[in-house]
């Protein structure tokens, strides 16, 4: 027998007890993955959406703190085009639309001309033409959710639309959106001669100092701010809010299975008070007797931990698969994430059982055995 | 005569000093002595072995191990580990481990291969009578094979002092009197200092020396009369 096995038959003791300390060392860790991988991949779905459809500075209502809060009129679009270095601008006005299935899909209108169009990948059909009305580009996986195809009709916001392509973006939000001429958007929508944002494309994007030039050209217009498109992220509220309430949740979720571990070996020492004296009594030293301790709350965290990780990677499959969430965000816990997760539950394993193990060790002998 | 461990002048008392268990005890134990100490229940008995092995520590006194005073836990943890076997009145076994592995826990620390640690743990048990019961847990014991049992743990680490606090106080007389012939015979053979903690009399006088507590104060039994161990 060995100090593991030691463990393990003290633990068998009360083996609903441990169970129940596994399973909510398991959840706990499950959630950690499955929230925090739900906040990092919003971050970086939202991020590769951007990259999707590159452009090199964004241009939004100055103190809208969200990415798609605000309006900008379409009409600044040649007031920006003036400034000198600006080589293309576009507009774009983003809006979360009914479809006839009663979902709520995310809708994307761009002008006639706009270099967004070159910027799509077909996975089938043909972009709309010039001046063409009433058609729309249908994301890869929106399409199959849809069940729709090239020559299909959408209803957007009771509209029909015909759908001449099917869209194979890299990013989850893409593959869920409707591409539509802007103004048919602004028609549906009642938002007539309004845009979510500009992208602009710049000559010399390398050049900070002609950025900035710029950028502070733009200011100067009145009302509006430009931000380098990788960076619209860092200042976007939603996305902020969405990740500081996840990452919230799943260090709750970590603490609760702390606290899990802490209050069952608590208990076991509580129960044991005897059994710690008779250890004591026989030569066993305060380290080894918390280092055994310790071992058994090590031993609960990795059983949990393992389990976890199965409950946090189903967790995030199960979420990908609910449309309201998996339109936006596919939840992909990394290698990382699960590492880190392993990890913490070292920790809660370590931080559950130190203070028992201190408890117990700390007691007299005399005491433990009802001499005391 | 070499001393194993002597008391000088210790006392211990309880609850601030309300209620004083040992007063002023003075005690010499030779090696390979067998020492019996009797008296009335509460008279100090248990609390004159806890002192011994250090369990409990004394409130004013010193307690000497081979003449060197021994004052902190770590210290007595120690001893307990290498030189001190116990066995307590109602076996204190871990009711989830086997008899051979109840027997292999003195040794984590003390000898650090599980193999040899299991090794020693069955000849031991086979030394007090027990070689066939050793993967039995204790519920599937008897009274008589547990306290084997505590025995065979409290002998595993060759203990220099084997203190057995009412050995045969949970068991019936048959039991009893197997258990001590066994703690005997081991303290014969194996040439351990052994103080028994007895309310037998037939018990106590297998023992070379004998020792009464009376009102917290220690005395040697002569015959016809009681004389307190002088300093």
């Amino acid at each position: 027998m060995n100090h593991v096995e030691l463990a393990f038959r003290n633990l068998q003791r009360r083996p609903a007890r441990s169970i129940l300390t596994i399973l909510g060392v398991a959840v706990a860790v499950g959630s950690f993955i499955t929230l925090y991988g739900l906040s990092s991949s919003a971050y970086e779905n939202v991020q590769q959406s951007i990259e999707d459809i590159p452009s090199d500075l964004t241009i939004r209502r100055s103190g809208s703190a969200e990415l798609f809060g605000g309006a900008v009129p379409q009409a600044l679009v040649r007031q920006v085009a003036q400034i000198p270095g600006i080589a293309a601008v576009t507009g774009e006005l983003i809006s979360l639309v009914e479809t006839d299935s009663g979902d709520h899909v995310l809708a994307a209108g761009w002008p006639d001309g706009s270099f967004f169009w070159q910027t799509v990948p077909l996975e089938e059909g043909r972009l709309p033409r010039q001046e063409e009305r009433r058609v729309a580009l249908v994301g890869l996986d929106l399409a199959g959710a849809l069940k729709k195809r090239t020559g299909d009709t959408i209803t957007l916001l009771g509209e029909p639309f015909h759908i001449v392509g099917v869209t194979r973006f890299k990013s989850v939000i893409d593959r869920n959106e409707v591409v539509v001429p802007l103004s048919d958007l602004q028609e549906v929508t009642f938002r007539p001669g309004a845009v979510t944002y500009l992208s602009v494309r710049l000559a010399h994007p390398q050049d900070p100092a002609e950025v900035d030039r710029i950028s502070n050209a733009i200011a100067a217009i009145g009302g509006l701010s430009a931000s380098k498109s990788e960076d619209l992220l860092r200042n976007d509220s939603m996305v902020g809010l969405l990740r500081a309430v996840s990452s919230s949740m799943a260090w709750v979720a970590l603490l609760m299975g702390t606290l899990m571990v802490l209050n069952t070996l608590l208990m076991a020492v509580l129960e044991r008070t005897r059994e710690i004296g008779i250890l004591s009594a026989i030569g066993w030293s305060t380290e080894r007797i918390m280092g055994a301790l310790m071992l058994e709350g090590l031993i609960l965290s990795a059983i949990g931990s393992v389990a976890g990780i199965g409950i946090g990677i189903g967790g995030a499959y199960l979420l990908s698969a609910i449309p309201a969430i998996g339109r936006y965000v596919a939840v992909q816990p990394t290698i990382g994430l699960v590492l880190a997760s392993a990890l913490a539950a070292i920790g809660i394993g370590i931080f559950g059982s130190s203070y028992p193990a201190w408890r117990a060790a700390r007691q007299s002998p005399a005491t433990a055995l009802g001499r005391g | 005569m070499t001393v194993l461990i002597s008391l000088e002048q210790v006392s211990r008392d309880f609850d601030n000093g309300r209620i004083v268990a040992l007063r002023d005890v003075n005690l010499v134990v030779a090696k390979a002595e067998s020492v019996a100490i009797v008296g009335a229940s509460g008279s100090g008995k248990t609390t004159l072995i806890m002192l011994m092995c250090g369990i409990m520590l004394p409130s004013a006194g010193v307690i000497r191990w081979r003449g060197r005073p021994v004052t902190t836990p770590k210290a007595w943890t120690g001893l307990r580990r290498t030189e001190i076997g116990i066995v307590f009145q109602d076996f204190n076994l871990f009711p989830t481990l086997t008899a051979v592995e109840n027997v292999e826990v003195p040794m984590f620390g003390a000898l650090n291969h599980s193999c040899e640690r299991k090794r020693r743990a069955n000849d031991v048990l086979e030394a007090v009578g027990l070689g066939e019961r050793g993967y039995h847990l204790p519920h599937e014991l008897s009274g008589g094979e547990r306290q084997r049992v505590a025995i065979a743990r409290s002998l595993v680490n060759h203990p220099t002092l084997l203190l057995a606090d009412e050995p045969t106080g949970n068991l019936d007389s048959i039991s009893g009197t197997a258990i001590m012939d066994l703690l005997f015979d081991l303290q014969r053979s194996q040439g351990v200092t052994f103080v028994l903690v007895t309310h037998n009399a037939s018990h106590a006088r297998r023992c070379r020396q004998q020792i009464q507590i009376q009102d917290g104060r220690v005395f040697e039994k002569a015959p016809g009369r009681l004389r307190e161990v002088a300093k």
